[in-house]
């Protein structure tokens, strides 16, 4: 499908419902059974599916409505890793993972949730991934000589992933580092691990990068200044960023460093249950549109709708499509 | 404790058991001790004041209220919203420190009869509200009234209302308290100079502000580590002080002066910050309060057998005070409800002579008692809960929980909890140095209020519900004992976001 100029998509996951969260605890508690649990992702995912159709959005994903969070969906499947299961008391915290020996080649079963969202929708679609240097800082590393050495490793094992969504028919793929802006100090070596990732992997590549968004909150403050100039070295296609809360002033950034990837801008508040205006989404909109060419921008929210009530989630998509649409219309689009 | 008085024969009944929680008396003061209570409700019995049905289902609660001044009386029937029925309790409760030696017999007599008030009104109360939550009482709003008209009360008593504190002045203003303070907020921003994530404004706040001593003298402290460090992070101070009231604010200015061009007066309602600042959304490095949260309406609720009820409440006075109050106010008892309602609407200028208009709003605070009836939630279609808290997550906190539970839910202090994390600085924290019970079984070990400071409420905090909360929305929350005043009963609360 071709895409009209401004596509809009999500960052990646949807509002998680309350009952999801209350019905993965029963799993744990054995009162269903993994059949059961299946099932129900499975229908979350498709009505998370049909919520950002019914918004409007051009690009979609599966809401990552399987997922506990960011963090531990990989790491229980990252081989090799420890995970202590007792050590979480909430359903969005991370459980304390370590790895004691090096991580083994395999198969992290990533493509059958993208084959699910391939059979389920007729637009263009897009997984997110999280990313070698996120997932790093996450588990406790007793056998790598180094941060960079695990992550690399980690790369390493999650190329051939990629490669296996390419062959389920993966076209774009997001990949999430919010920990860049976290440790910024690694970010050399954080783009050089980025780069082992996607290699050779024929899909286009996005990178997610904000201030965090735990528990729906900030994990830091900032400017996205240290990304430059090391992200430019970045092999990938597309850079996604958050504005909308934290104001336009880093958009300067794309004018000084002449960056040559797309924008996917964030234009909508995810820290916030307030639902903006269309006429505010369109005014980001136009304001990054004088620091990048409108043929190179994606229009997303900051983050993931994860901890927004649905009602709220969606009522942002619809407005960000929106905002996206009265923007095309002055363009002439 | 649970005393239980077994297999007693009476008639041609055998009387069950008597519960008796002795577990919120004082050794050394407690009036009424349990052989009395025994003995005085056997004979109740025997006289047929107390029926055997009801004598099966009592449930006697021995407390000593530490609140000199309080809501109660010496002896208060629990009811149960209407006829005794099934399995519900007939719960007494006695207020160890207000009976006098030898009375109990008959105090209890007078108020078991009746024993379920609803059907036989007692006469002798003037009732000031219907049955409600506790948040919604007028007492509430007697306290709104203190804090709006307190240079009204600090004249008449002649005395500010600092010096009504246990120790006479707030803790909030110990020397080493607040040294503490400002070492952890210059720590934090040298970590964050140290990664080069310094913001280049560094945002304060303080939630009532009181005199504005504690202020001045944080700053004070600040400026001279941050000079003897020359780290030169006091310019960079933006320190927000903010308080409902205009007058405390304005009174707040005198002590800051020293730093005024750090400092902002913004009125602001302790129960939601972020509605006043919410450009200050997740920017906030430091925010602090001190005996605020015990001083935002609340609820109370019981925890009893899987269920959770709603402690609902009738405000009254004795008609035996009444008519005091009102000869000595020169008015008619019959306009004590009206006369309230219009002292709650202009405070003292209620009567025509303002000096008796003083008299009695001070007279009828003093006097003011409630009545308490439980209500089962789910019976309350329309029952609060705080945000973050629903049926759902209290059942969830209270599985584990001992049953008979009766805890405050601190329903304004969560608000204004739930309304201030948002300010917060990723790497901020909040501070908050109050009364706080931090185990839920702890309200199994002594009364928590309410009671009467002056003319205002002071009430525990649920700490323990307040960090379930917290932790559910990603925050660590822990509690320090305040150890800079021997015998203070208060905790430093620190709630930072979960790494």
């Amino acid at each position: 499908m071709k895409l009209p100029i401004l596509p809009t998509t999500m960052v990646g996951s949807y509002s998680m419902p309350g009952w999801l969260e209350r019905l993965k605890t029963e799993y744990f508690a054995r009162r269903i059974s993994r059949a059961d649990l299946d099932e129900i992702h499975d229908t979350a995912v498709k009505a998370a599916i049909k919520d950002q159709e019914i918004a409007g959005l051009d690009v979609v994903t599966d809401g990552e409505l399987r997922r506990d969070n960011m963090i531990d969906y990989f790491v229980e499947k990252l081989p090799g890793v420890q995970v202590d299961r007792s050590s979480k008391k909430f359903y969005y915290d991370f459980y304390d993972s370590e790895v004691l020996g090096k991580i083994p080649m395999a198969a992290l079963g990533l493509a059958e949730d993208f084959k699910f969202l391939l059979a389920n929708t007729a637009r263009d679609a897009k997984i997110s991934i999280t990313g070698p240097h996120s997932l790093t800082k996450r588990i406790r590393n007793k056998h790598y000589p180094s941060d960079e050495a695990l992550a690399t490793d980690i790369a390493r094992v999650m190329n051939m992933e990629l490669k296996e969504l390419v062959k389920a028919g993966a076209k774009f793929i997001q990949i999430d580092e919010p920990y860049y802006s976290g440790f910024p100090e690694d970010i050399t070596w954080g783009v050089k691990v980025l780069n082992m990732l996607v290699e050779g992997v024929q899909a286009k590549i996005a990178v997610h990068i904000c201030y965090g968004n735990r528990y729906g909150k900030p994990s830091w403050e900032g400017s996205y200044r240290y990304l430059f100039p090391a992200i430019l070295d970045a092999k990938v296609q597309q850079l996604s960023l958050e504005f909308a809360r934290r104001g336009g002033e880093d958009l300067d950034l794309f004018r000084e460093f002449k960056v040559p990837f797309e924008l996917g801008a964030g234009v909508i508040d995810v820290k916030d249950q307030t639902v903006e205006t269309a006429d505010i989404v369109a005014e980001r909109i136009r304001k990054t549109i004088k620091a990048v060419p409108a043929e190179k921008l994606f229009i997303l929210p900051d983050c993931g709708l994860f901890h927004l009530p649905r009602d709220v989630a969606f009522a942002k998509l619809c407005v960000m499509v929106e905002g996206a649409r009265i923007v095309r219309k002055e363009l002439g689009q | 404790m649970l005393a239980r008085a077994r297999g007693l024969s009476f008639g041609s009944n055998t009387v069950r058991n008597m519960i008796l929680r002795l577990n919120h008396t004082k050794r050394d003061s407690a009036v009424a001790t349990a052989n009395e209570v025994v003995v005085s409700l056997l004979s109740l019995l025997e006289e047929g004041h107390l029926k055997p049905a009801e004598f099966a289902r009592l449930q006697v609660q021995l407390d000593w209220l530490q609140y000199k001044q309080n809501f109660r009386e010496a002896i208060l029937i629990v009811q149960n919203g209407g006829q005794l029925t099934g399995g519900q309790l007939f719960e007494i409760r006695i207020d160890s420190r207000q009976v006098a030696p030898g009375s109990l017999h008959d105090a209890l007599q007078k108020a078991v009869q009746p024993a379920i008030p609803e059907a036989n009104p007692v006469s002798d109360r003037i009732y000031l509200e219907d049955f409600k939550s506790f948040r919604s009482s007028i007492a509430w709003e007697f306290n709104r009234l203190y804090w709006q008209r307190l240079k009204d009360w600090e004249q008449v008593t002649g005395k500010g209302y600092e010096q009504a504190l246990p120790g006479g002045q707030s803790d909030g203003h110990r020397p080493e308290a607040i040294a503490d303070s400002v070492e952890n907020v210059w720590t934090l921003l040298k970590d964050l100079d140290t990664r080069n994530q310094l913001p280049s404004e560094v945002f304060a706040l303080e939630i009532g502000v009181g005199m504005g001593t504690r202020v001045g003298l944080w700053l004070d402290r600040f400026r001279t580590l941050d000079q003897g460090h020359g780290t030169n992070y006091y310019p960079r101070l933006r320190f927000l002080l903010g308080d409902y009231s205009l007058s405390t604010l304005d009174r707040s200015r005198a002590a800051v002066e020293n730093h005024i061009d750090l400092c902002s007066f913004i009125a602001l309602d302790a129960l939601d910050p972020i509605k006043t600042l919410s450009f200050l959304r997740h920017k906030i490095l430091y925010v602090h309060s001190t005996n605020t949260y015990d001083n935002l309406p609340d609820d109370e609720v019981v925890w009893r057998d899987g269920r959770i009820y709603w402690v609902h409440v009738r405000s009254y006075v004795s008609a035996a005070d009444a008519v005091r109050i009102a000869a000595a106010c020169n008015f008619p008892v019959a306009d004590i409800p009206k006369t309230v309602k219009r002292l709650l609407e202009v405070g003292a200028e209620a009567l025509p002579d303002r000096d008796k208009g003083m008299i009695f709003w001070m007279e009828i605070w003093k006097a003011l008692r409630r009545e308490e009836r439980l209500v089962n939630t789910l019976d309350l279609p329309d029952a609060t809960f705080p945000a973050g808290l629903s049926i759902a997550h209290m059942e969830d906190i209270l599985k584990n929980s001992p049953n008979d539970l009766r805890f405050q839910l601190s329903s304004g202090a969560l608000e204004s909890f739930r309304n201030t994390l948002p300010l917060l600085h990723p790497r901020g924290f909040l501070q908050v140095q109050d009364i706080f019970v931090t185990d839920l079984n702890d309200y199994r070990m002594g009364f928590h209020g309410p009671g009467k400071l002056d003319g205002s409420i002071v009430n525990a905090v649920n700490g323990a519900l307040l960090r379930e909360v917290a932790e559910r929305s990603g925050y660590d929350v822990h509690f320090a004992p305040f150890a800079y005043r021997t015998g203070s009963k208060t905790s430093i609360m620190h709630t930072t976001r979960r790494e």
